[in-house]
Formats: C-alpha cells, structure tokens, sequence
C-alpha cells in the first residue's frame, strides 16, 4: 500500500510539474526563488512580514465568510484600505451570497462560522497591529484559482472546482489553505525580531493548526463513508493529490530524494514504528514529517514528528498557483514587500 | 463511557487529597471547578536567567508524559529506556486501549508516533544536557483530576476510546500553550524554530481532538469541559470551552491562541493551585527533572 501509493503520488508530481511547465512556469522553483532572494536582500522587516501575512488572512477570511455566511469581510464590515492598490473579490456568477455554501451536515457549517470568525479577527487584529502601515487588500480570485488548480491535480481528470458547491468540497478548499497557513507562520517566526510580534505570530500559526487538525480530521472522517464527491477514499485523493501539488509547485518535492514527499503530507496512512516494532499502521491527521533515520530507538536525524516551515517565496509560489509576482489567488500579487 | 456519577462526599475528600503538595490553596481553584473559561492576565514569568536548554527540558518532561500516554494507550507498553535515561521506567500505569476501531487505533497510534519523536528529537537536540525521563503517575493523576473535575472518584482514560479521548484532551491543549509560551523566551532562532514546529503539532492533535469529543455528542463534550474547567483554575484561564464552534481554543477577540507561563503548567501538571513552592504531584509525583520544576508564583 505505502509503496503503490510512493509510486501514485511520483506519478502525479510528475505529470503535475509537466503541467505546469506546459502552462508557462517555466524552471518555477528557482525563478520564484531568486526573484525573492534579490528582494529579501533589502533588509524586510517586522511589518514586511506582517503585512505578508495580513495578505494571506484576506484571503482566508473571505473564503471562510462567504462560504458560511455569503458575504464578503467587507460588508461584515471589515475596513479594506492601506498602501498597495485595494482590490476586489473575484466570486462566483451569483455574487457573494451563491457562495454560501448548502451546508447538509450542520456540524461542517458550525466549522465554517468558527473558522470565518476567527480569520475575520485575524484580519482585524494584524490590520490594527500595523496600523498605518497596514496593506490594502489585494485583488482576490476564488473562483479562477480552484479550476487552474483543479486541473493541476494530476490523475483526478478534473476540470473545474468548486469549493462552495457542497460540505465535502468546502472542506477541501480549507485543506487548500489552512496547511499552508501554518507553513507560512513557521517560516516567519524566527525572522521577526520584536517579541511582541513574534508572540502573536506563534499565536495564530497555533490556530491556523487547529484549523488544519480540525480540517483534516473532519474530511479523513467522513471519507470513510462515500461523499457527494464519489466512494470512501476519494476526497482523502483530493487531499493527497493538493498537497503533492504545493510540495511540487514549491519546490521541496526535489530538495531531498529521500523524501519524494517534500513539505506536504497528504491524507491517508503510513506505517510507523513504535517501541521497536514497525508495522504499526497510524493516520496523517498531522501534516508533519513523521519518516526518517528518528525512528530508531536512540538514534538522532532530520525528522521528529515537526511542521514544515516555508519560506514567503514558497508561499508565494503556492498562492500564486506557480505563477511568478502574481496569479491564483491573487491575480494582481500581493500588497507590501513580500510579494 | 465508563465515567462515574460524581459522589459528592468522597469527591470533596479526595479533591482536597488532589490538593495535596500545594503550599497554598487558592480559594479559587476550589470555587472554579465547574468551569470558567475565560482568559486571564499571565502570572509573573519565571526567573530570566533561564537558558533555551533549560526550557527545552522542561518540554521534555511534558514530551515524556504525553509519550509514555500515548505509546502505552497504543502498545501497552511505554518508552523504553534508550528513550528515556533511565535503566527501568519510571512511569506506573496506563493500558492498551480497548475496543478500538482500526481508525481510532489509527489515530492514537499517529499521536503515539509524533509524541514519541518529539522524545527523541529534543533528546537529541540536548543531547548530554538532556534530562532523564521523571517518575511518571497515569492512574492516580487521573482518578484525583476527575474528582477535581466532579467526575466521580476513579477516572481511566485507557477503558475505552470516548475516556481516552478526554486523556488526551487533558494533555494537548497545555502542550500548545507551553510551547506558544515558551517561543519568545528562546534565545536561539534554531531552538525557535523547533519549538514553533512541534507547537503546530499539538495543536494539530488538540483540534483532532477536540473535533472527535465534539463529534461523541453532548455528554464527551460535558465531560471534556468539566476537566477544561480545571484546567483553567489551575492554568490561569487561557481556556476556550468546548462546543460545535468553539474548537479552536483562542483568545475571544483577538482569536490568537493561548500561551502559558511555565508555572501555569506546572500547576496544571501538578494538579496544584496557584503558589510559590509548588514542586510536584498528580502526573509528576517526585516533580520535574531540570532547572524548570519548582513554582515562583
């Protein structure tokens, strides 16, 4: 099973990154890379760094609002002016309020308000912490994004997504971004040099992994049972096949050979070695690394059940679905000087 | 479900033996026990002298507990002792759960893995300086929480997968503030950075967690919330109380997660109220190793 499943997931890394290279993305890894290196060159700071986040929890919070409530943070009444140019939020034809998502399970949708609350206030508590500083929200697609996404998803056939359509394809558009929200708090945290802000960083990448737990668990549990997206074990595919895609659109994928997985672990199982005995079978709930010579009783190495840490150039690359400055989900780039 | 019916006169006898190893009983502890939730201000940090050694051992005490509960829930058996220092365990109790499904053995056994890692990766990050796994209570710590809780008088989290899922529940959430605690007391951006990480994977456990109770239905979701409200006495509030929208344990406003001195979880590891001198009990009977162990405050 780990193996047929090795071989599925390099098969679909694969065919994912002639895709990507078929769209345009020419050498994405390493052109996203040194476009960054030469700006992250200018000294960025704590704002930078806030400011980069502030743009990602636009993103989230509008997703998560319009998909419990059908409404954009704007008209809950969420300022968004800064510097930068303000854009809009590209939604479905039916405006925002077709984005309210016909939620069949009422534990999902509870889910859906919780987590839209708390990206509203994330919102809110960065754009205050910055204050003046504080970027414009940047142009937003959520409708655009899924579909190119979807047909990245290599070996799913799909040609479009949509991720209001229904409770199960809600919550594979949060597995989207939750995951990567954690990355990209990890990877921020030793670069802020006040504590204050670092405290506040490490504050909410904790609840972008409870997010991520929350979402994991929720889309692993009810695919044990067929969904409106096919017969058990579809949408953990789903899953898998998105984080394949970001390890492969970030670049990680082929940093080590040893593990063909790069920063992203999908939704399935893994074999796993507790007190000596190695055929224990264990979940992916965690998006963490959980293989590696750490294993072995008293032996030291590279693994030890961590998150992985991106970097904001491997963000980028995520959120602009292998786009360079912009694309995805920001069709314009981001605001501020992470971009 | 095998919680018992609170019983009120050995319940009151058995919270003050809860009490036990505690300089001072605060009066709070003993009037909140049913369930405040709310955030409060932070205690005094503890002395500044502290070293990322220092505090990465005192993660490793908590890494020690939360492994040794997890591996036994999943094999029967704890950490060995090319893990833990010591030549035999220090740890008395815990049990294979029973009656588990393959996906809810698949779930404690995913836990137990990453438990048992975050043993081995701070035990190697340390190295020489690391401290040896402490004496290690998963039976009375349990039964006294449960009588702290007003949850009758034996509690067994290894009976059944609904009590284990409040086992764990006791223990991911004060993992998570500990660490978000402890990351901006770190000196070195490497020792950072594993903290952050492993800060994540609590909190990736604790939200698995919390969505299973929540999921059990109204009486897990009571019960996990009678043991939050301890927890809460105890650890200066930095508590979100358990419901359908209310999985994310942060700050109301705000919706940053919690973070917790090091003498917060202390008194929540041992079972103690507020106060200075406070130097083990209820999981940790002889206390912690390493220089973060006695209360300040």
């Amino acid at each position: 099973m780990p193996t047929q499943e090795t071989q599925q997931l390099d098969d679909v890394i694969a065919s994912s990154r002639r895709r990507l290279l078929a769209m345009g993305g020419v050498a994405l890894g390493s052109v996203v890379f040194s476009k960054f290196a030469s700006a992250q060159s200018a000294t960025l700071t704590d704002a930078d760094y806030l400011n980069f986040a502030l743009n990602l929890e636009y993103l989230e919070a509008n997703f998560y609002t319009l998909a419990a409530s059908g409404q954009t943070i704007d008209q809950m009444g969420i300022s968004l002016t800064g510097t930068g140019t303000q854009g809009t939020v590209t939604v479905k034809s039916g405006g925002p309020t077709a984005c309210q998502v016909p939620f069949a399970n009422t534990l999902v949708q509870s889910y859906a308000t919780e987590i839209a609350m708390e990206e509203r206030n994330h919102v809110t508590f960065l754009r205050g912490a910055l204050g003046s500083a504080a970027v414009a929200q940047p142009a937003i697609d959520l409708v655009n994004s899924f579909n190119g996404l979807a047909t990245l998803l290599a070996g799913l056939n799909l040609s479009s997504f949509d991720p209001f359509a229904s409770d199960i394809n809600f919550l594979l558009g949060s597995y989207i971004f939750e995951d990567v929200g954690v990355t990209a708090y990890t990877g921020a945290a030793p670069e802020l040099t006040s504590s204050t802000n670092l405290d506040a960083a490490a504050g909410i990448q904790g609840v972008e992994a409870y997010h991520a737990g929350l979402v994991r668990t929720v889309i692993f549990g009810l695919d044990q049972a067929a969904t409106t997206l096919g017969p058990p074990g579809t949408a953990s595919a789903v899953a898998t096949a998105i984080s394949k895609l970001r390890a492969t659109v970030d670049g990680s994928n082929s940093i080590s050979s040893t593990r063909a997985q790069g920063d992203d672990i999908g939704l399935g199982t893994q074999s796993v070695a507790l007190n000596g005995t190695s055929d224990f079978t264990a979940s992916t709930l965690v998006n963490a690394t959980t293989t590696g010579s750490i294993n072995a009783a008293g032996s030291t190495g590279t693994a030890g059940s961590l998150v992985f840490a991106r970097t904001a150039a491997q963000v980028l690359a995520i959120v602009y679905a292998g786009g360079t400055g912009m694309g995805g989900f920001f069709p314009a780039g981001l605001n501020g000087n992470v971009k | 479900m095998t919680l018992k019916i609170p019983e009120t006169i050995d319940g009151s006898l058995n919270r003050r033996g809860f009490l036990l190893g505690s300089s001072v009983v605060t009066v709070g502890f003993l009037a909140g026990c049913g369930g405040s939730s709310s955030s409060t201000t932070s205690t005094t940090p503890t002395s500044p002298s502290l070293t990322d050694t220092d505090y990465l051992n005192f993660a490793l005490n908590l890494e020690y507990l939360e492994a040794e509960f997890y591996l036994r829930a999943a094999t029967g058996t704890g950490l060995g002792a090319a893990d833990t220092g010591n030549s035999t365990s220090k740890t008395t109790g815990g049990a294979q759960v029973a009656g588990v499904t393959t996906l809810q053995s698949d779930y404690i056994n995913e836990i137990a893995q990453n438990e048992l890692d975050h043993v081995r990766f701070l035990r190697a990050a340390l190295a020489s300086s690391a401290v040896a796994a402490p004496a290690i209570d998963l039976t009375n710590s349990f039964n006294a929480l449960a009588m702290a809780a007003g949850l009758g008088s034996t509690f067994d989290p290894f009976t059944s997968y609904a009590n284990f899922l409040i086992g764990a529940f006791i223990f991911e959430d004060v993992g998570v503030t500990a660490y978000h605690g402890a990351a901006k007391l770190l000196t070195n951006k490497t020792n950072l950075t594993a903290a952050a990480e492993i800060h994540a994977v609590e909190a990736y456990h604790a939200a698995s967690i919390r969505s299973q109770i929540v999921l059990a239905g109204s009486a897990l979701i009571a019960t996990a919330n009678a043991v939050e409200g301890v927890r809460s006495t105890l650890g200066g509030g930095n508590e979100t109380t358990l419901s359908a929208t209310g999985i994310v344990a942060a700050n109301a406003t705000t919706s940053i997660g919690f973070e917790r001195t090091t003498d917060q979880v202390l008194h929540i590891v041992y079972g103690t109220g507020n106060g200075a001198g406070v130097k083990g009990g209820t999981f940790f009977p002889s206390g912690l190793n390493g220089n973060i162990s006695v209360t300040n405050s």
